[in-house]
């Protein structure tokens, strides 16, 4: 066994083992278990990290496992902001109520649910084919699902309904298309769906193209692209809110990594530049169906979900212009969105216990009643509206310079007007949010706000570190490195 | 697979777009799972073939109980209706799979018949879970297209994988079973498995 496939099989196994030791774990020890079962994870991770960004120049490919340097990035994504969740789960779930198993399986389920769901992310990247990619993804669903509905309301069933409908229609989509990229490639097994083997396609460009756009479509209805997005909102406010923390930070951006592979698989045979338009296509379709929510009224949790909306299409804009300042603007922005959307979603455990009335509305003024929150919650908010000097606001420079370094001024110019308006629209509601005029509030003891107040600070200090790193990814060897994707 | 056993896929298909008793749907859509095991076993050249055709007989049977004993066991007071008329829906779910084999060019399947047959059967499970208010009816629907799926993994010119084939089973049974524990809490919240019921969510 190579180190690569140690680390990998280690890396896998730790969550998945945690999940089993948890769901037998007897109930007053499944908590325990948990936030223990974390630490060997995480550090399993960051080894496998510091393994994959070693070597930049020879990434480990194989048929069922890649070690590359996105796959690295990816993975210390996933495993930080898994950490984080778990850590931040007694908070949430000690502050409500009610679940969808009886409420002795409570903690447990939940825990074992959580890990599952961790373990399935974690090996998403490390995916060394088409066809085992979309395996884990679709078992990410079933996983996700469970969480999606843990509270058991009314509404946490709709949203998981629709999310488990909507994404296994769409993964079966993505089916049909690597069926057909299946049938075209002159091998047979699972080397046909190899990454490296989808160039070899030889049915023609046209069949290629059909296939390209079924997988496409597919994975798109999973990572919340316009117009294929409709189970997003629902499901990222609806879940219990380390579990949002991870769809949004986590799972979309895992699965997005799966559709740069197939995009840079695939461009050989449909051509570099039709999949990069295909790829630019649905980030402007984000950002106009984004956009407009940005100026309403809206629930905290609802609020960012539609934010992950608008940073996936930013992340499919810098995917297809794929100059060096574009897949720089990439890496600041899908390490930054994991920061800020997670600390987001992790201040909305206290937000709740504060003011419930922030479930179904906006609230306002939380600056005024809690400062502690208002910090969180502003910070959160600041960034993802990409405001100067946050790391969003130079990721979102970058890639749209690297949108005209590409010659595509007008879908750059587009982009340009949208993410203004967006920020316009996030800026009034970061005011109102902070500073606002002073409605509800209670001067209660809130659970998980002292964790919040030091991950405010934690997150406060990644995000300079990144917005300072920003300016200068483009000439480093690690940007080279994804720009050239796998041998 | 012979072409006219293609055709009685198709046929079962339209079945669970038009039909009203969920048990018969149900019945439908492991008959074509069936069907689709003994053109495996009938056409398997290795072991692995074997194992994959077990593979798909234990997925089909196994979604079949675990279904019908949901249905067993939330039985509705009164019919869910679709808001769509049977034959409006027959006639959606073949135009789309006309527009789908229209717009897919050749696809490299065994033959042609097998990719209408497979482009047919994704179209009928699109449109069963878009026009289908039953909440069982919608997990049929992708029961559908996962057949349509097994369809053409059969027809590939070449041998797939059997991992991979055996992990697409899996996981189609694991979100099934995922999306039954949905349905029953769903049932249990609303008193029908009526997706009608899950409007609470717009902005």
């Amino acid at each position: 066994m190579t180190s690569a496939q140690a680390l990998a099989a280690g890396l896998i196994a730790a969550p998945a083992l945690t999940a089993g030791v948890v769901g037998l774990a007897p109930p007053r020890l499944a908590r325990r278990t948990a936030l223990i079962g974390s630490a060997p994870t995480g550090a399993i991770a960051a080894a496998f990290v510091a393994f994959a960004l070693h070597d930049l120049d020879h990434p480990r490919v194989g048929t069922w496992l890649v070690a590359d340097p996105a796959g690295g990035l990816l993975v210390a994504v996933i495993s930080v902001v898994g950490l984080v969740s778990v850590l931040v789960s007694p908070a949430y779930l000690d502050s409500s109520q009610g679940s969808v198993v009886r409420v002795e399986r409570r903690e447990r389920t939940y825990f074992a649910a959580l890990y599952a769901f961790w373990t399935v992310l974690l090996a998403v990247p490390l995916a060394g084919n088409v066809g085992a990619a979309w395996l884990l993804i679709e078992a990410t669903t079933a996983a996700s699902a469970l969480l999606v509905g843990f509270s058991g309301k009314g509404r946490a069933l709709e949203a998981a309904w629709k999310y488990l409908v909507l994404t296994s229609l769409g993964l079966g989509v993505a089916l049909l298309g690597i069926v057909l990229l299946s049938a075209g490639v002159p091998r047979s097994g699972v080397g046909a769906l190899s990454w490296q083997a989808l160039a070899t396609f030889s049915s023609g460009h046209d069949m290629a193209l059909v296939a390209y756009l079924l997988l496409l479509v597919g994975l798109a209805a999973k990572i919340g692209w316009a117009p294929v997005h409709n189970w997003l909102p629902d499901a990222h406010s609806e879940a219990p809110a380390p579990v949002s923390a991870l769809l949004s930070a986590a799972l979309l951006p895992a699965v997005l990594l799966v559709a740069w592979r197939s995009q840079l698989a695939l461009a050989p045979v449909v051509g570099l530049r039709t999949t990069q338009t295909v790829l630019i296509g649905f980030g402007l379709a984000s950002l106009v169906v984004a956009v407009p929510f940005f100026w309403r009224p809206m629930a905290w949790k609802r609020l960012l979900a539609y934010s992950s909306l608008e940073h996936m299409g930013v992340l499919a804009l810098g995917i297809g212009f794929a100059t060096p300042l574009a897949i720089a603007g990439i890496v600041v922005h899908l390490a930054a969105h994991a920061v800020a959307k997670a600390l987001g979603f992790y201040a909305a455990t206290p937000l709740l216990a504060h003011d419930p009335r922030a479930a179904g509305h906006a609230v306002t003024g939380i600056g005024r009643t809690e400062p502690r929150l208002g910090a969180a919650v502003g910070l959160s908010l600041g960034t993802l509206a990409g405001l100067p000097p946050f790391p969003l606001f130079v990721s979102e420079v970058l890639v749209l310079a690297g949108g005209f370094q590409a010659g595509r001024p007008w879908a750059a110019a587009i982009a340009t007007l949208l993410l203004a308006l967006g920020f316009l629209g996030l800026a009034h509601t970061l005011i109102e949010l902070t500073v606002g005029k002073r409605r509800g509030g209670r001067a209660v003891e809130i659970a998980g706000l002292r964790g919040v107040t030091f991950l405010t600070a934690a997150s406060a200090v990644a995000l300079l570190a990144l917005a300072a790193i920003g300016p200068w990814l483009s000439r480093t060897d690690f940007v080279d490195a994804l720009l050239r994707g796998l041998p | 697979m012979s072409g006219m056993l293609a055709w009685v896929l198709v046929a079962l298909g339209l079945l669970v777009v038009t039909g009203r008793r969920r048990s018969v749907a149900v019945g439908v859509v492991t008959v074509q799972a069936l069907i689709l095991v003994g053109a495996a076993l009938n056409s398997a050249a290795t072991e692995a073939d074997v194992v994959a055709a077990v593979a798909l007989a234990v997925r089909g049977v196994g979604l079949a109980a675990v279904v019908l004993w949901l249905v067993a066991r939330t039985r509705e007071n009164r019919l869910v209706r679709a808001g769509i008329a049977p034959l409006v829906r027959a006639g959606l779910a073949v135009g789309l799979a006309l527009l789908l084999t229209w717009l897919v060019p050749h696809i490299g399947l065994d033959s042609r018949t097998d990719e209408r047959a497979v482009l047919a059967l994704v179209a009928f499970g699109l449109v069963a879970v878009a026009t289908r208010r039953a909440t069982l009816f919608q997990i049929l629907g992708i029961v559908l297209v996962e057949n349509g799926l097994a369809l053409a993994a059969l027809s590939l010119p070449r041998a797939s994988s059997l991992a991979i084939e055996l992990g697409v089973a899996f996981d189609l049974a694991l979100v099934v079973l995922v999306a039954a524990v949905f349905h029953d809490r769903i049932f249990a919240e609303f008193g029908s498995g009526d997706s009608a019921s899950l409007r609470s969510l717009r902005d």
